[in-house]
């Protein structure tokens, strides 16, 4: 007798389910990409096995990996912020380069002698008030006249990656270093380097992490915080609620576009030390808002999920020293993305197997709890 | 005559109009379905190298496209199972196919002894109509002297107008992606005419990725599309989800992106990096704009169910 699929939601699923749904998606995940690289040729063991040891077998490589979370913790957090609210920012990309521009901007014309807290703390504003600017050009039209904020933020990232480039590969502007004939950005001073923690690890780190904790502590404690989750529910029950949603959703914005210019900061003080495009246009913006989707808006979960994608694109460098091509990492992260987004379905829903009889009697599962609990 | 900047920018306009043209008919398609489909920069990646890749093994251009087309279809049924059976979050779902389609395209592309980034495009592309029509003047270039696929995609533009309006099959598909409880209710599949909106979604961003690789630049590069699917995307909005006014969009759109060319003819200096941000300060002002107008607002409404997925037992 053959028998057939039924799902039924679960009422609330368990720690175990939502634990262990993104786990069996991962291992999903690494089978088809077992799969891909076999069939191109490559050993998906050796693959494994290297971007292990590149991203966390010992203190370098850990050191690296969350180096590369930094960023992408940031941008994490800038998205869940933002979609919390249903308010989508695709633009962190663009946010961050404008927060480096910004950052690297300052970096050079503030004298080399300043203080590095001053320094680095006027870079990581300075980012953080371009983020939020930039962002602004997507919020205003938002807010006041309902402009769909998906298209309006996607275009400017181009808008902001042709602006970078212009300052560096396009002209000899204030950014590039003259000395040199290869376009280059002008290295920023000492004092404007992020302190370090570890060999590479700097401070940088620390500070996203402690934005992250702030954030999901002013969402879940403050007035304002609850003006966004009640926003993001439902916006005519908010505006029932007497809650200003044009107001909330350019404060919202304007704290998503932040935290991506502090991204950018960050990056500038702490990795690069000179504008440098082509390390900083490597999709960080559009990674954090499918991490940010991964951790379900938690600002909290952000913090992990960013750092296990940064295990798998730190291992990319090594990549080549088995002779395969880094791309593959960018791969992985689309078929881990994709393999968890689809477990989704499966913490909120349970999948049985019935066998086709006779139609039985309408009894939902739902009905079936309620009949129990009455008895 | 013929050389004259006026008449090369607008015949180019079409030829650099017409593989966004492609991804945004498909996309309208799809979204008129109620499926939001962010992946067409990832899926005209995919039509691109597995295109090129064709086109380089047998040097015919409409197996390319063909294969292109199937290959961006394939990538879109990805999407539809999680957007349309498993019902999660479109817009993350769009997007981890887009970070998908330009690491997997990347990852095949460079892949190989000799890797496509060093093959040379395999395929002729001879303009379709006879030099006599093509040599006429100003019309001659701009109306005459394309390939087929640019006249195709002006007929699939004019099938798809009529399709959509006027026929059954589509006002079920508009149904379906308006009201879709409705529309089941009325005997609708919804759920199978979706995923065969969405696979024409991805054949058509898969078949304008290929154009694109092979009629237009000529040369695979990784991430060669360079943003023309989000182009495509900001394409259907503006064009309020109907076909005729996307590829009126399309081709301003490609004008666009051909006018360095021809201002460096009509040696007016402007740093390339400008050049390549005017189309989207043009898209960004066009929807501002678009939005800022109440009675368009109201008459370009989106399809009700957009990005919504379809849950029979909540109806």
């Amino acid at each position: 007798m053959t028998s057939r699929l039924v799902v039924t939601p679960r009422a609330k699923p368990s720690m175990t389910v939502r634990a262990g749904v993104p786990f069996v998606a991962l291992l999903v995940a690494l089978g088809l990409g077992a799969v891909i690289l076999g069939l191109t040729g490559a050993a998906p063991l050796t693959v494994y096995r290297t971007m292990f040891d590149a991203s966390l077998n010992g203190a370098r490589a850990i050191e690296r990996t969350l180096t590369y979370a930094t960023p992408l913790i940031l941008t994490g957090l800038a998205a869940a912020v933002a979609f919390r609210m249903k308010a989508y920012n695709i633009g962190a990309e663009g946010q961050l380069f404008l927060g480096a521009i910004a950052a690297s901007g300052l970096a050079l014309q503030l004298p080399a002698g300043t203080p590095a807290v001053l320094m680095v703390g006027a870079m990581l504003l300075g980012g953080a008030l371009a983020g939020a600017l930039w962002a602004g050009f997507a919020a205003v039209p938002r807010a006041f006249l309902g402009t769909d904020e998906i298209i309006t933020t996607l275009m400017l990232n181009f808008v902001a990656l042709a602006l970078m480039n212009y300052l560096i590969f396009g002209s000899f502007s204030f950014w590039r270093d003259p000395t040199r004939p290869v376009p280059q950005g002008n290295t920023i001073p000492d004092s404007a380097a992020m302190p370090v923690i570890s060999g590479r690890l700097h401070v940088g780190f620390a500070i996203a992490v402690a934005l992250a904790v702030l954030l999901w502590w002013v969402l879940r404690n403050t007035t304002f915080g609850f003006r966004v989750r009640t926003i993001g529910d439902s916006p005519r029950a908010a505006r029932y609620a007497g809650i200003g949603v044009p107001f909330a959703t350019l404060a919202v914005l304007a704290i998503s576009g932040a935290l991506a210019g502090v991204a950018g900061a960050i990056e500038v003080s702490g990795v690069t030390n000179r504008l440098d495009p082509k390390s900083l246009a490597i999709e960080l913006g559009y990674t954090g808002i499918v991490i940010a989707a991964v951790a379900r808006l938690n600002p909290l979960g952000v913090v992990p999920v960013a750092i296990f994608l940064a295990a798998i694109a730190t291992a990319g460098g090594s990549m080549q020293s088995i002779g395969v091509r880094v791309e593959v990492v960018v791969m992985m992260q689309g078929l881990i993305f994709l393999s968890v987004t689809a477990g989704e379905f499966f913490v909120t829903n349970r999948i049985g197997l019935r066998p086709a009889g006779p139609p039985e009697p309408a009894v939902t599962a739902a009905a079936a709890d309620a009949l129990e609990g009455a008895s | 005559m013929n050389d004259s900047v006026l008449v090369l920018s607008i015949a180019s306009a079409l030829v650099a109009g017409t593989p966004i043209l492609l991804a945004a008919l498909g996309e309208i398609i799809t979204e008129r379905a109620g499926v939001m489909n962010l992946g067409v920069e990832g899926m005209m990646l995919i039509g691109a190298v597995v295109g090129f890749w064709c086109g380089v093994s047998t040097g015919s251009l409409t197996l390319s496209l063909v294969v292109g087309g199937l290959a961006g279809a394939a990538l879109s049924l990805v999407h539809a199972v999680l957007a349309i059976t498993l019902r999660v979050n479109q817009t993350v779902s769009g997007l981890s196919l887009v970070i998908l389609g330009s690491g997997l395209s990347a990852f095949l592309g460079a892949a190989g002894e000799t890797s496509l980034l060093e093959r040379a495009n395999g395929v002729d592309v001879d303009p379709l109509l006879p030099a006599a029509l093509r040599d006429l003047p100003v019309v001659g270039p701009i109306l005459f002297g394309h390939d087929v696929v640019v006249y195709v995609t002006v007929l699939l533009v004019a099938v798809a107008g009529r399709v959509l309006y006027r026929s059954a099959p589509g006002l079920s598909l508009r149904a379906v992606g308006e009201d879709p409880a409705a529309a089941d209710a009325a005997g609708l599949h919804v759920v199978r005419m979706r995923y065969l909106a969405t696979a024409i979604g991805g054949f058509g961003a898969g078949v304008g990725g290929a154009y694109l690789v092979i009629a237009v630049l000529g040369t695979w590069q990784t991430g060669m599309t360079a943003g023309a699917g989000w182009i495509a995307v900001a394409l259907v909005i503006l064009a309020g989800w109907r076909p005729w006014l996307a590829l009126v969009g399309a081709y301003a759109f490609g004008a666009l992106r051909g006018l360095g060319f021809t201002l460096q003819i009509a040696q007016v200096s402007i740093p390339s990096d400008f050049l390549t941000m005017i189309p989207f300060i043009a898209a960004y002002i066009v929807v501002v704009a678009v939005s800022a107008s109440p009675t368009r607002a109201r008459k370009v409404a989106a399809p009700a169910a957009l990005g919504v997925p379809y849950h029979r037992e909540e109806r």
